[in-house]
């Protein structure tokens, strides 16, 4: 039995690194196709490094804004300046698959939040719209705060996920 | 209706009534501290009411410290970080915070630096703080608003940024919150009825944002009840200790209710306005509390509805009809504003307090960014922050 748990567990983990990979990426893909993704990270301050992390072993994600350019970082041990952790990938893996809203996780205390709160919000903005290129709308009507808006289909977001890296020049924020 | 998930933590022990103060010496031994170190306000120091702790605090075996009175009105992460300095130097072994929010969320903040290291500005975020707190923690609110005594919640404004900072972690739960009437008594008419708005919308708040949970909404209601009650009272007979310690008890209440359900909308707006434009919090609160509630109205019309009962009494509540509830706890709150305002001259526009038109950007984007944003029923676009603070204007 406690083996099971344990097996169901490890490939709970390979889920949430999967769907990370995916968003890791898409957040880029997003950058590159949406102005509003390209402000918010703009208005971060250098160096600054985000991470998403499920505790206490990962997997994980980082993204750093630097010299005007958002990179996607992968699952790397990083320092972040923010750092958003869930407590557990049973608490992760719901808003992980797009069944739960981002703000859901900190409503129901599934995940943490060290660092600026002010930065934890912008992040948040930039997930939501990140949503919108990765889910179809069947989901993202239950999961967004509001309709998703996009500059670009599902077809072409999926297809910018082969870059790691955006720059961020031309933002107007 | 019982939510998927939710939490509740109130492990504060509450001593309440006239003179629990002389209990003081009880309770720091009880929890085994003897030196604890005094934080208050020059203010209070001068008005006497800081003495009342004081006095109490020389008549046990307990050993004072010292006594830090330079927290201003809008604590700052410099005067945290101060203070943590102070108590180390001072081989104190516990905070004794005597004052309103500013003073107690100080206290907060240095038990962070205290028990964590380096400053506060390293130890920003949510729910992220782990471990044992290394230092005894006795709250004393000598205002009926913030319920600062009985919250997992800090805050402390960033001077450089011009921006607020929100702290939320069980370990800043005070260990014993002492009200006690004789500090509140002499408090002026308009800080009395700001105070009590801002418990006001605790309550309401906690009861419309996404944490709610069955626990935190009776806590709530029942803060609601006492305000509509007692309020009024204290207006009528500020020395009224009866009518004062109902409105400190409902200040508690309410934030044991926000504690574990938190804010929303008013309070971002809230923070943006003293943060950008210096607005008191209580004052604000009062302002924008219908306006928020007017935002949510459609997401949270139901709930809102339920708060009629408390809000206007059980007359108005069986005479209103079920759906037009949600609309008439709004006019109740606009009716209690109205009543503050000619009795107390609280203000009811943001104007009035000194607000700017060309600032509403600067605290609608900063509206967005506060945390209390992200537990609103319903999450608003820079440009309807925009419209709600014109319409507060």
């Amino acid at each position: 039995m406690a083996q099971t748990g344990w097996k169901a567990k490890r490939g709970r983990k390979a889920v949430a690194a999967a769907v990370f990979a995916v968003l890791g990426r898409g957040f880029v893909a997003a950058a590159r196709l949406d102005e509003r993704v390209r402000a918010e990270a703009a208005s971060w301050p250098e160096d600054t490094v985000i991470t998403l992390r499920i505790a206490p072993f990962g997997p994980q994600v980082s993204w750093r804004k630097r010299e005007g350019v958002l990179e996607y970082l992968g699952g790397v041990q990083v320092t972040p300046s923010l750092a958003v952790i869930f407590k557990s990938v049973d608490g992760a893996l719901p808003l992980l698959v797009g069944m739960k809203p981002v703000l859901g996780a900190f409503a129901e205390h599934r995940a943490t939040v060290s660092g600026d709160l002010a930065l934890a919000m912008s992040f948040v903005r930039c997930l939501h719209i990140v949503e919108g290129y990765l889910f179809p709308d069947l989901m993202t009507r239950r999961i967004l705060p509001r309709p998703a808006e996009r500059r670009a289909g599902h077809l072409v977001a999926y297809g910018t996920l082969v870059f790691r890296r955006a720059r961020l020049e031309g933002a107007s924020s | 209706m019982i939510p998927d998930y939710y939490e509740f933590c109130n492990s504060t022990k509450i001593v309440s009534g006239t003179r629990a103060i002389e209990h003081i010496g009880y309770e720091l031994a009880a929890l085994g501290a003897s030196r604890p170190l005094v934080l208050t306000n020059a203010q209070l120091l001068e008005l006497k009411v800081a003495a009342i702790v004081i006095d109490a605090l020389a008549d046990t075996e307990a050993e004072v410290a010292g006594v830090y009175d330079e927290i201003p009105v809008d604590s700052s992460a410099a005067v945290v970080d101060d203070v943590a300095r102070v108590y180390r130097e001072s081989g104190a072994d516990a905070i004794v915070a005597v004052g309103g929010g500013s003073v107690l969320d100080t206290a907060k903040g240095a038990m962070i630096v205290l028990t964590h290291g380096g400053s506060l500005m390293e130890h920003r975020g949510a729910e992220s703080l782990l471990g044992r707190r290394a230092v005894t923690f006795i709250a004393i609110p000598t205002t009926a608003g913030t319920g600062s005594e009985v919250t997992s919640a800090a805050v402390i404004k960033d001077t450089e940024r011009h921006v607020k900072m929100g702290f939320t972690s069980l370990s800043l739960l005070p260990d014993v919150a002492i009200l006690d009437p004789r500090l509140t008594v002499g408090l002026p008419p308009r800080l009395t009825a700001s105070t009590a708005m801002d418990a006001l919308t605790h309550a309401v708040e906690s009861v419309s944002c996404v944490q709610a949970n069955p626990l935190s909404d009776c806590y709530a209601k029942a803060a609601i009840g006492l305000i509509r009650d007692h309020l009024p009272a204290v207006l009528d007979d500020p020395r009224s200790t009866k009518a004062r310690l109902a409105l400190a008890n409902a200040a508690l209440m309410a934030g044991a209710a926000f504690s574990n359900a938190m804010v929303g909308i008013v309070h971002a707006m809230g923070h943006a306005a003293g943060g950008v434009a210096g607005v008191p919090h209580g004052e604000a609160m009062s302002v924008l509390l219908p306006h928020g509630m007017a935002y949510n109205l459609d997401v949270a019309c139901d709930r809102y509805g339920e708060l009629l009962l408390d809000l206007a009494g059980v007359e108005t509540y069986a005479a209103t009809p079920a759906a037009d509830r949600g609309a008439a706890a709004i006019g109740a709150v606009r009716s209690m504003m109205a009543m503050l305002h000619e009795r107390t001259g609280l203000p009811v526009t943001l104007g009035e307090m000194g607000v700017e038109p060309e600032q509403i950007p600067d605290i609608a984007r900063a509206a967005l960014d506060d945390g209390a944003m992200s537990m609103n029923p319903k999450q608003p676009s820079y440009e309807e922050l925009i419209e709600i603070l014109k319409g507060a204007l």
